[in-house]
């Protein structure tokens, strides 16, 4: 069974008269460890999608199920504990609480998870050395970069232990080198966790570092194949 | 990981809720010390309120009939020179069998007219007990003319100095008295002023005559009492300890209470200073709930606004999978760290100030221009102390507590209802 499957996801929004629609008739499935990227124009419903998928937002029509729980179904409060548990979120910016370090940034999720100190510590700290940030997971968000920010966000999503991480446009703030060291530790952690990734992009050279790409055009897949990934390790 | 649920310890929240209210360190401080200051002044401005009214308080009783009184029953409602107690001696025996700790004052008032040869005017004759009476101790200080009534002078009388300017009358000088007898008769007695006291409470320089309690016996012989029996028309009972003064007039209920003695507190002898303080203190309270106000604007805006700016932070919090009451316990929490903070720094700059003015006090005589401090027919000691009684301290504490609470709730809500779509779309 899938992991992830859509079933005639419809979302439309009203517009004071007007409906806009920004999903139409989505079918997807998408397996467990598969490395997807959504792409296409602007408002052709790339976000839209991704708040369906991660239970942030309601479809107007369709059914979303996640690793065998249909969360359209799912009320506030479970479908909140239910992304806890199941969800890593990465977002184009503003990922991390302002207040926290790195590292306290990365373990909060696992606080919330009601993980053990040690245990949460530990992974926390395991997860920054991976996305190269061990130096400096003592600082606050203000006192890194915008592309170690994404990387402290890419360990906390992980260091969870999500079944899917969603990540909308994570690279849209970064310049491309750093847009794809960040892809590229992305995808070698998706690798050896054999978590399941969906992320947004509009950049071609992120984009060519997915498995499978799947096109979106005013509200619809319009294309949606696998792919050759191109990836070149970095050490960092 | 053993329940599915999400966790927010106590200590993360607090941690947070810390964190968070530092991060505008301005803005926050501001607050506080608007908050602290405010409650400085409620403080203070309660607690000379409370010194004013307790030294007002404190002399209108040494003025006055003391803690507890003892006297005929009905004399309260309608005082009259034929209502006294008959046998005084065995009231005086039962008093003292008691052994009540502080003082039993017998006194004979009267009312009487005063005439000289120049004027007549209504007045109060006070007689006193040769033993020694507080009110003697009060006005003593007072006499601005003349000397006080010498133990055994039976004709000697004081008098104030709004009288001695009416009747004309100077030390040395003869007054009539003349008092109304039940059915109509009059009889009267010959009085000399030996003294004169100048107190600027116009109801005691304008009314009152002191003389010795036997000089005021006679207009009960005159009634008809024995004056073998000691007659008197009241007992003042001063209390060492005034916070033991239900306990004591339980006690003296118990033992005296007749169809003809009544047991009073000073609150039932003087329901019009009572009520004066009353409405003083709702000045007091207007002037608290205007803190109050300032208070309740002042966390409400700071949180508010710290609520505002982080809405997509709250936002991605709720994306992250923390729970909509966590985010509400978490918003709150930072009121109430705000609050325990106002409350803390508050108690200490008003504590202090309270204490600096409890013992060097305020000089409210030259506050009021040099004149008088005189209302409700006492006087207030020219130097106020500023008096908090725990009850206040409680009370004050509870109060800015709850306000502060009370304004972190808005907040707490509005940054509740965030949705993570519409915070990461902004
Ligand atoms: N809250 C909303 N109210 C009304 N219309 C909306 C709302 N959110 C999205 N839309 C519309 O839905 C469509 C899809 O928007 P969406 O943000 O999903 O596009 P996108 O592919 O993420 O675009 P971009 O690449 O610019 O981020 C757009 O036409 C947009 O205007
Ligand atoms: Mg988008």
């Amino acid at each position: 069974m899938a992991l992830l499957s859509l079933h005639g996801i419809g979302k439309r929004y009203r517009q004071g008269e007007v409906e806009v629609s920004a999903l139409q008739g989505i079918d997807l499935e998408i397996e467990e460890g598969e490395f997807v990227a959504l792409v296409g124009p602007s408002g052709s419903g790339k976000t839209t999608l991704l708040n369906i998928v991660g239970g942030l937002d309601a479809p107007s029509e369709g059914r979303t199920e996640l690793n065998g729980t249909d969360i359209t179904t799912l009320k506030e409060a479970r479908l909140s504990d239910f992304r806890l548990f199941q969800l890593g979120f990465i977002f184009q910016a503003y990922n991390l609480v302002p207040v926290l370090s790195a590292l306290e940034n990365v373990e909060l999720v696992m606080v919330m998870q009601g993980r053990p100190a040690e245990d949460r510590r530990r992974r926390a700290q395991h997860y920054l050395d991976l996305v190269g940030l061990d130096k400096v997971m003592h600082r606050r968000p203000s006192a890194l970069s915008g592309g170690q920010q994404q990387r402290v966000a890419v360990a906390r999503a992980l260091a969870a232990g999500p079944r899917l991480v969603l990540a909308d446009e994570p690279t849209a703030n970064l310049d491309s080198e750093n847009a794809t060291a960040l892809l590229d530790i992305m995808h070698r952690l998706a690798r050896k966790q054999k978590t399941t990734f969906i992320f947004s992009t509009h950049d071609q050279r992120v984009m060519e570092r997915a498995e499978r790409i799947v096109t979106l055009r005013d509200g619809k897949i319009v294309d949606d194949r696998r792919v050759e990934a191109r990836h070149h390790e970095h050490a960092d | 990981m053993n329940s599915r649920h999400s966790h927010l310890p106590v200590a993360m929240l607090l941690m947070l809720a810390w964190r968070n209210i530092w991060r505008h360190w301005r803005r926050t401080l501001i607050t506080l010390s608007s908050i602290a200051i405010g409650f400085a002044l409620s403080v203070l401005m309660i607690g000379i309120g409370d010194g004013a009214h307790n030294s007002l308080i404190r002399n209108a009783i040494k003025l006055g009939e003391g803690h507890i009184t003892v006297q005929p029953r009905g004399y309260l409602e309608a005082p009259a020179n034929h209502k006294y107690l008959a046998d005084g001696k065995a009231l005086l025996a039962k008093l003292d069998a008691l052994e009540v700790p502080g003082s039993v004052e017998p006194r004979i008032a009267l009312q009487v007219l005063a005439s000289t040869a120049n004027n007549s005017v209504g007045a109060g004759l006070e007689g006193l007990s040769p033993r020694g009476d507080r009110r003697v101790d009060m006005l003593k200080p007072h006499l601005v003319d003349g000397a006080w009534i010498e133990p055994g002078d039976l004709r000697g009388i004081v008098i104030g100095a709004g009288m001695a300017g009416k009747l004309k009358a100077k030390v040395g000088g003869k007054v009539v008295l003349m008092a109304g007898k039940q059915g109509g008769d009059s009889q009267a007695q010959l009085a000399r002023v030996r003294g004169i006291f100048d107190s600027k409470v116009d109801e005691l320089d304008d009314y009152l005559i002191l003389g010795d309690i036997a000089l005021a016996r006679r207009f009960l012989e005159g009634e008809g009492a024995d004056p073998t029996l000691e007659p008197v028309t009241r007992f003042a009972v001063f209390l060492d300890d005034p916070d033991d003064m239900a306990a004591w007039k339980a006690r003296l209920k118990a033992a005296l209470e007749s169809d003809r003695v009544a047991v009073l507190d000073w609150q039932e002898m003087m329901p019009q200073l009572v009520q004066f303080i009353m409405v003083d203190d709702a000045g007091n309270y207007i002037f608290l709930v205007l803190i109050l106000i300032m208070v309740v604007f002042g966390i409400l805006n700071t949180v508010l606004m710290s609520v505002l700016e982080r809405t997509r932070e709250f936002g991605l919090l709720r994306a992250l999978g923390l729970a909509r009451r966590q985010l509400l316990a978490l918003v709150f929490c930072e009121s109430l760290v705000l609050s325990l903070l106002a409350v803390t720094i508050g108690w200490i700059m008003g504590g202090g100030t309270h204490l600096w003015f409890s013992t060097h006090g305020i000089d409210i005589a030259s506050l009021m221009g040099g004149g008088s401090t005189a209302m409700m027919g006492s006087f207030m000691d020219p130097v106020i102390r500023t008096e908090l009684s725990w009850d206040r301290v409680v009370q004050l504490t509870l109060i800015i507590f709850g306000a502060t609470l009370g304004s972190g709730i808005y907040p707490a809500i509005k940054a509740a209802r965030v949705t993570p779509v519409q915070a990461l779309r902004t």
